[in-house]
């Protein structure tokens, strides 16, 4: 026991640094197995009919967009690359810098258009409340769109969108946390029986599985989840028209990042389960030694 | 009166949403319709009020010579800064050729997503650290949810090292503990706590509940 607890913890830090610093410098990556779960969210968005308008909504900030983000442009690409337009909401207020970036970077790259191919909404203050009032008007909730201004009912794929969701046939999230899947579940899920996919972080996943698959027809949990989406994507980039590779070769780039951050992940469990082992080794010798 | 408005404000607006809910008449319809628009923008000032606290505590510590006063006066530098390149940018005071928001932008790429990343990174090392000293096998659900949390830790990522089946394995027992164990046990918590809100929204709604006045 006394062992245990005399070790210095720089060392454990020590160790967790060298393993992720040296496997990153190393550059080992590998495949994953897709999930059912990954699987499903990508089928759904496959399902949809050309022209068909979504809602895409980021519910993240920095501390989480090394899990997030990659589903996310991964995402944007699936929905371009399919003809698939989309509104763009925010609950999170350090989300707009980002989904604005990867669809200025993508969404051109397949011809597509803003005001006609997707819109940006931006952040919405208000949390469930914001959720719950984008369901009953989307045009009170936001009468201007958030890239300069231009009100929304000129933008002309608003034309298509009615209030309470109407015209939206799938609603996707980005969730790290609150406010996230679980309220838009509660707020949009349930309430007006839309179809729903999720990104969520790792820590965030263990809920979803109760809501899978009659609230929730598919998700991609954490950084695996990103991975085996990445890889879905990827793998089926070259039956795409693109006028820019750029943004499809960063895709690819981001895939092989994922499939190396998982070897370093694997890694760091291993670690993790070692010194689980380790730690309670110590604690029954210690133990012992005092009976 | 301090008592009975709030009490009595909470009643109305907590019957009438209840209403609006499961009546569709044009009339409740619109009467949640504003009241949501107001809910809303009591979010936004309560941002406003935020940063009014927050900006009295760091002032006083400041003031005070707390020993945590350069922190909050670099908080203060940083929220009027940001705040100040903002409304600046916003309205063609300061402008840049790299575009509209380019100051702003700056500070959010170069210092903000580092700084918030790196706090959320560090997590990796603490949970290393915690594992080691705070995991113990002590009692019988102690030793479950640590087996548990092993088998979930190696079927969530690849495992090149080890041959295919042994990954497979491991993940076919991570989707059991996950698909099942756990979405069983989520189900049943959802439940209880969707049952204990709906008690406490009725409490506040008869104006039973009232912890939120600070009573």
């Amino acid at each position: 026991m006394a062992q245990a607890t005399d070790l210095d913890r720089r060392w454990i830090f020590l160790a967790m640094g060298v393993l992720v610093v040296g496997l990153f410098a190393s550059g080992v990556s590998s495949p994953m197995p897709v999930s059912r779960y990954v699987s499903d969210y990508y089928d759904t968005i496959e399902a949809l009919p050309e022209g068909s308008v979504v809602m895409l909504s980021a519910d993240f900030d920095p501390a989480s967009a090394a899990e997030l983000f990659p589903t996310y442009q991964a995402t944007i690409h699936h929905l371009m690359r399919r003809g698939i337009r989309v509104v763009n909401v925010a609950t999170w207020p350090a989300a707009p810098p980002y989904t604005r970036k990867a669809f200025d970077a993508i969404a051109p790259a397949y011809g597509r258009e803003y005001g006609t191919d997707w819109v940006e909404l931006g952040f919405k203050p208000g949390d469930d409340v914001a959720m719950a009032q984008i369901g009953q008007s989307i045009r009170t909730t936001y009468p201007r769109d958030d890239r300069d201004g231009t009100a929304i009912d000129q933008l002309p794929l608003m034309s298509e969108v009615g209030d309470s969701f109407e015209g939206i046939e799938l609603l996707l999230t980005m969730s790290a946390g609150y406010p996230g899947i679980l309220e838009w579940i509660a707020q949009a899920g349930g309430r007006y029986d839309m179809t729903m996919l999720a990104a969520t972080t790792a820590v965030q996943t263990p809920d979803l599985f109760a809501y899978y698959p009659t609230q929730l027809a598919g998700f991609c949990g954490g950084a695996t989840g990103a991975t085996q989406y990445l890889q879905l994507v990827a793998n089926s980039a070259g039956t795409a028209t693109i006028m820019d590779q750029a943004p499809l070769d960063e895709l690819l780039a981001v895939k092989e990042k994922n499939q190396k951050r998982m070897v370093i992940q694997m890694w760091g469990h291993l670690l993790i389960i070692a010194l689980i082992v380790l730690g309670n080794v110590l604690y029954f010798r210690g133990r012992k030694a005092v009976a | 009166m301090k008592r009975e408005i709030p009490i009595a404000l909470t009643v109305i607006c907590g019957l009438l949403i209840t209403w609006a809910f499961f009546s569709p008449s044009e009339l409740s319809q619109a009467v949640n319709v504003e009241l949501t628009a107001w809910a809303s923008i009591f979010f936004a000032v309560a941002f406003l009020l935020g940063i009014g606290n927050l900006v009295r505590i760091s002032l006083k510590q400041i003031s005070a010579r707390h020993p945590d006063w350069p922190y909050k006066a670099l908080l203060m530098l940083m929220l009027f800064g940001y705040l100040s390149i903002g409304l600046l940018e916003i309205h063609g005071v300061i402008e840049s050729e790299y575009g509209d928001k380019a100051y702003q932008d700056w500070i959010y790429e170069r210092i903000f997503k580092p700084l918030q990343s790196t706090m959320f990174a560090l997590l990796a090392f603490y949970i290393a650290s915690a594992a080691f000293r705070a995991f113990r096998a002590r009692s019988m659900e102690a030793t479950l949810l640590l087996t548990a949390g092993a088998l979930v830790m190696l079927g969530q990522v690849p495992l090149p090292i080890a041959p295919p089946e042994v990954g497979a394995f491991f993940a076919r027992v991570q989707g059991f503990l996950m698909a099942y164990v756990n979405a069983a046990g989520q189900s049943a918590i959802i439940m209880g706590a969707a049952l204990g809100t709906l008690a406490t929204g009725l409490r506040i709604v008869l104006g039973l509940e009232r912890s939120y006045l600070s009573e």
